[in-house]
C-alpha cells in the first residue's frame, strides 16, 4: 500500500529542475530512473568541453549545444516514454513567473550561483511550491528542503561574505601564499595592466631616481620606447627590492615577524634573457600567448625555482606589451587567461620567496587566484540522489521526515552523510516573513544610485526593482519603460535622497519590490551623519537583513580575491556547483565548515553561537577542542551569530 | 498624504502587471506630480479607438484618479472636459456601470479591464444612462451627424508622435 502511494506520488508529479550541469545531469538521470514522468528543465548554458568529465549526459559532439535539450535527448534514449520539457533560457527570464512556477509540485535546484538561487527561492515562496535546494564544492555537498511556512527559506540564514584580507597583510606582511597571490593579482597585476584610475594600494615611488631621468613620473609607466626587459627589471627591482627595503626600515613591523629579504633581478638573473635563450624572436601563436611556452616550461604542476619565476615574470610582462598592448589599461585578472595566470604565479612566487613562504606551482596558484575547487563527480551523484529522496518526501507530504543533508569530506563518527532536521522559518527573515528592514544612511549625501547599487542590488539581490515612497515611484528599470520615464528615473539616480521628489528623509519608509520575484520589502530610513570608512565602507548600514557576520579582523578592506574577475555579486553560498571544469567559491579558500555540537541542535534553545563561530572560523585547530564524545555536526554555511533565535521544527 | 497602505500596494501590483503585459495601443502610467515625482495615485492613460469603428484613428487621453479607498472604491476616470460621448459628463468624467461603486464596481477589476471597458463603451454608448445633452441627443436623433462628430473628434486626437 505504501509503495503504491509512493509510486503514485512520483508518477503524478510535475517537477521543475533548474540547472542541467554537474548536479543537473545526475539529477535528471536519477529522476528518470525513479519513475518520474513529467520533468521540466531550465538551463541557459551550452555544453563546453570542460563539462564532459562529469556531466555524463553530454558527449564531445554536443559541445556548443543547449544543456537542457541535450540532457533531455540523452535521457529519453533510455526512458523513451516520459515527458521532459527543456528550456534553453535563463531562470530569471520574466516568462518564468509565479504562474509558471505554480504548475509544479516541487522545484529542484542544481544551480551555480547565489543570485539565481535567491531568485528561485523567492518565486517558490510566492508560488507556494516546495523547493529542494542543493550545492556541491569538491567533496562537500548539501541538500536542503524549503517549504513555505514549514521550514526556513533559502534566505532565512546568512550566506558567507567573500573572504577578504586586511590591506596591511597584503601590502606589507604576507604570511601565507594566498596573501602573495592576492597581492600579485589585485595590486601588481591591476596596477600594471588594469584601469589606471582605480585606487591601488601598491607602494610606488613617484620620483624614481634610480631610473633614467626622463622617467621622473610614475615608475610603472612604460615610456613606449624603453627596452621591455629593462622595463620589466625596473618593475621587478621596485616591487621585490626597493619596496621590501623600505618596509624593512620600519623596525617596529618586524619585531615579532620574520623579516623579508629584498630580491633584485640582477642577483637572480644576471644576464639578459635575450642573450640566454634564442627563442625571443619566435612569434608563433603558442609562445606569444604563453610565457611558459616561449620559455620551454611544460608542466603546470611543477614548482618553479626563483630564477624560473623571474624569467616567467619578465617574459609574461614582455608578452603583454608586445602582443596585447591594446588591452593594457582595461585588463582584469581572469583565471582563464593563461598569460595573466603565469604573470600572477611568478609574481606571487617571487614575493613568497622574499617572505620565506613556500612556493607553489602554476596549477595551485591558478586555483587560489581563481577561487577554484575541483569538482568531484561522485559528490554530484550523491547530492542528486539526496535531492530525489527529499523530493519524494515532499510529494508525499511526509513533513516529519524532511532532512537537510550535508556531505562531508571526512567521516565524522563514521558518517559521511549528515542528516539534520530542518529549521523553522526565521521570523525575522525579510524574504519569507516580510519583516521590515532599517537603513542608516546620510540622506543629505547619499544618492539614490548608491541606495540602488549597494542595497537594492547588492544586498537584496533584486533584478528589476521598483522603489516607492508612499505612492510616488522613485525608480524602476525595464525595457518596457518609455523614454520620458527613463529620463525621469535616470535623473533621480543622481539626486541625493533628501532632494528627491518627494524627499527621502529620516523616518521615511521606502518600499522596494521586484517586478519578477514577487518580493517586497519595506525599509525604514534613519538619517545618520557620519560613517566609519573602514568598518562601514558602503556609507550605509542595513539592519534586520540576515547577513554573514564580518570577518573578525582589524583593518579589513575590500581587497577580496575573486572580486576583480566577477562582474556579478561576489556572493555565493558556501557550497556551490559551478559549471566549469573546476568549481569556484568566492571566498577564496575552501570553507572549513562550521562545526556545531549535536547537543546544541538538540536543546535548540538559547545557545549564543557568536563567540564559538568566530573561534572556529578563524582557527581550524581549535575546532576539535574538548568534549570529543559529542557528535560533531559540520555546517557548511557560515552560521548566524544570533543562533539563539533558531529553533528546530517540531 | 498617508502611506496609502492598501491602495499603494494594489497600485504597485497594477503597475507591475501592466508593465508585464498590456493591450496593444493602450498607455497607462503614473503621472508627474507638481514636485516632479511620479505619483501612483494619478495615471495618465491613452485609449485607442477600436479599429473598424468611427473611433478608429483616435488616441483618447484619459486620466484615472485613485483615492485612498481604492480598491474598495473605483477610480474616477476622466476624458478632457467637453469630450463628445453620450455617457461622458461635461466635466469629462466617464459614466460606466463598472466604475460605479453602487453598481458594477468590484475591487478585483483591474486597470486593464477598466481601460478595455471604456474602449468598448466608446462605440457602444448606453442611451439608458445619458451624461451629456449634445452627444445623447445626436445619438438618438441624428445618427449621421453623430457619426460625423465622432469621426471629427477622432482626428483631434492623433497618435502621439
Amino acid at each position: 500500500m505504501a509503495s503504491l502511494q509512493h509510486s503514485q506520488a512520483i508518477k503524478g508529479a510535475k517537477v521543475l529542475m533548474v540547472g542541467a550541469g554537474g548536479i543537473g545531469c545526475e539529477l535528471l538521470k536519477t529522476l528518470a530512473l525513479s519513475d518520474f514522468q513529467d520533468i521540466h528543465i531550465i538551463d541557459m548554458d551550452t555544453i563546453e568541453v570542460s563539462n564532459l568529465n562529469r556531466q555524463f549526459l553530454f558527449r564531445q559532439s554536443h559541445v556548443g549545444q543547449s544543456k537542457a535539450k541535450v540532457a533531455r535527448d540523452a535521457v529519453l534514449r533510455f526512458r523513451p516514454h516520459i515527458n521532459i520539457t527543456p528550456y534553453h533560457a535563463n531562470a530569471k527570464d520574466s516568462n518564468f513567473n509565479v504562474d509558471f512556477f505554480k504548475q509544479f509540485n516541487v522545484v529542484l535546484n542544481g544551480l551555480d550561483n547565489l543570485d539565481a538561487r535567491r531568485h528561485v527561492n523567492r518565486l517558490c515562496l510566492a508560488a507556494e511550491v516546495p523547493l529542494v535546494e542543493s550545492g556541491t564544492t569538491g567533496f562537500l555537498g548539501q541538500v536542503t528542503v524549503h517549504v513555505k511556512g514549514k521550514t526556513e527559506c533559502y534566505e532565512c540564514q546568512p550566506k558567507p561574505a567573500p573572504k577578504t584580507y586586511p590591506v596591511c597583510t597584503i601590502t606589507s606582511t604576507p604570511s601565507k601564499f594566498v596573501h602573495c597571490v592576492v597581492w600579485a593579482k589585485d595590486l601588481l597585476f591591476a596596477k600594471l595592466f588594469g584601469d589606471k584610475n582605480q585606487d591601488n594600494d601598491l607602494n610606488v615611488r613617484s620620483n624614481d631616481a634610480a631610473r633614467s631621468p626622463e622617467h621622473a613620473g610614475d615608475a610603472f609607466e612604460w615610456s613606449g620606447n624603453e627596452d621591455l626587459e629593462q622595463y620589466g627589471r625596473g618593475i621587478y627591482d621596485h616591487v621585490f627590492g626597493y619596496n621590501i627595503e623600505r618596509a624593512l626600515s620600519n623596525e617596529e613591523t618586524w619585531k615579532n615577524r620574520n623579516k623579508p629579504r629584498p630580491i633584485y633581478c640582477r642577483d637572480v638573473l644576471p644576464d639578459r634573457m635575450t642573450q640566454q635563450n634564442g627563442n625571443v624572436d619566435k612569434t608563433d601563436d603558442l609562445s606569444s600567448a604563453s610565457a611558459m611556452a616561449s620559455l620551454g616550461l611544460k608542466n603546470p604542476q611543477d614548482i618553479w625555482c626563483l630564477m624560473e619565476n623571474t624569467k616567467v615574470f619578465l617574459e609574461a610582462l614582455k608578452l603583454f606589451f608586445t602582443n596585447r598592448r591594446k588591452e593594457i589599461g582595461n585588463l582584469s585578472f581572469d583565471k582563464d587567461d593563461q598569460l595573466a595566470v603565469e604573470f600572477v604565479t611568478a609574481a606571487a612566487n617571487i614575493r613568497a620567496a622574499s617572505f620565506n613562504i613556500p612556493l607553489h606551482s602554476l596549477f595551485e596558484a591558478k586555483g587560489i587566484a581563481g577561487n577554484i575547487v575541483h569538482a568531484v563527480a561522485t559528490t554530484n551523484a550523491i547530492v542528486a540522489g539526496l535531492i530525489v529522496i527529499e523530493a519524494i518526501k515532499v510529494l508525499k507530504k511526509d513533513t516529519e521526515s524532511y532532512r537537510m543533508t550535508y556531505c562531508l569530506e571526512h567521516p565524522s563518527k563514521k558518517m559521511l552523510l549528515m542528516p539534520v532536521e530542518p529549521f523553522e522559518p526565521n521570523k525575522s527573515c525579510c524574504v519569507c516573513s516580510k519583516t521590515p528592514l532599517s537603513l542608516e544612511i546620510n540622506t543629505h549625501r547619499s544618492k539614490l544610485r548608491d541606495f540602488v547599487e549597494k542595497i537594492v542590488k547588492a544586498k537584496l539581490g533584486m533584478n528589476s526593482p521598483l522603489i516607492m515612497h508612499a505612492t510616488a515611484l522613485l525608480y524602476e528599470v525595464g525595457d518596457d519603460l518609455e523614454e520620458n520615464e527613463i529620463a525621469n528615473y535616470t535623473a533621480n539616480l543622481e539626486k541625493v535622497l533628501s532632494e528627491l521628489p518627494p524627499p527621502v528623509i529620516d523616518g521615511t519608509v521606502l518600499t522596494v519590490e521586484d517586478l519578477q520575484q514577487e518580493f517586497t520589502c519595506n525599509i525604514h530610513i534613519k538619517h545618520r551623519e557620519e560613517f566609519d570608512e573602514e568598518k562601514e565602507p558602503d556609507g550605509m548600514v542595513l539592519s534586520g537583513w540576515t547577513q554573514a557576520p564580518p570577518e573578525k579582523k582589524d583593518g579589513k578592506t575590500s581587497i577580496g580575491n575573486g572580486a576583480s574577475t566577477s562582474k556579478s555579486l561576489p556572493t555565493k553560498l558556501g557550497i556551490t556547483e559551478i559549471d566549469n571544469e573546476v568549481k569556484e567559491i568566492s571566498d577564496g579558500t575552501v570553507s572549513p565548515g562550521m562545526k556545531r555540537k549535536l547537543s546544541e541542535f538538540s536543546d535548540g534553545s538559547t545557545v549564543d553561537q557568536s563567540s564559538d563561530v568566530d573561534e572556529t572560523r578563524n582557527n581550524k585547530k581549535t575546532q576539535k577542542h574538548d568534549d570529543d564524545d559529542d557528535l560533531d555536526l559540520v555546517m557548511l554555511d557560515h552560521w548566524d551569530s544570533n543562533m539563539s533565535e533558531k529553533q528546530r521544527s517540531p | 498624504m498617508s502611506g496609502g497602505g492598501i491602495a499603494r500596494g494594489r497600485l504597485a501590483e497594477e503597475r507591475k502587471s501592466w508593465r508585464k503585459n498590456h493591450p496593444h495601443g493602450f498607455v497607462a502610467k503614473p503621472d508627474n506630480a507638481q514636485d516632479g515625482s511620479l505619483d501612483l495615485m494619478v495615471w495618465k492613460c491613452i485609449i485607442p479607438g477600436k479599429p473598424g469603428t468611427d473611433w478608429e484613428g483616435g488616441f483618447f487621453p484619459l486620466t484615472l484618479h485613485f483615492s485612498e479607498d481604492y480598491p474598495s472604491k473605483p477610480p474616477k476616470c476622466k476624458f478632457p472636459p467637453g469630450f463628445f460621448h453620450p455617457n461622458v459628463y461635461p466635466s469629462g468624467t466617464v459614466c460606466l456601470s463598472i466604475l460605479n461603486e453602487d453598481y458594477g464596481w468590484r475591487p478585483a477589476i483591474t486597470v486593464k479591464q477598466i481601460l478595455v471597458g471604456i474602449q468598448d463603451l466608446l462605440d457602444q454608448p448606453n442611451p439608458a444612462d445619458p451624461a451629456q445633452t449634445d452627444g445623447y441627443q445626436l445619438f438618438v436623433q441624428d445618427p449621421t451627424e453623430y457619426r460625423r462628430k465622432v469621426r471629427q473628434q477622432a482626428k483631434q486626437y492623433p497618435p502621439a508622435l
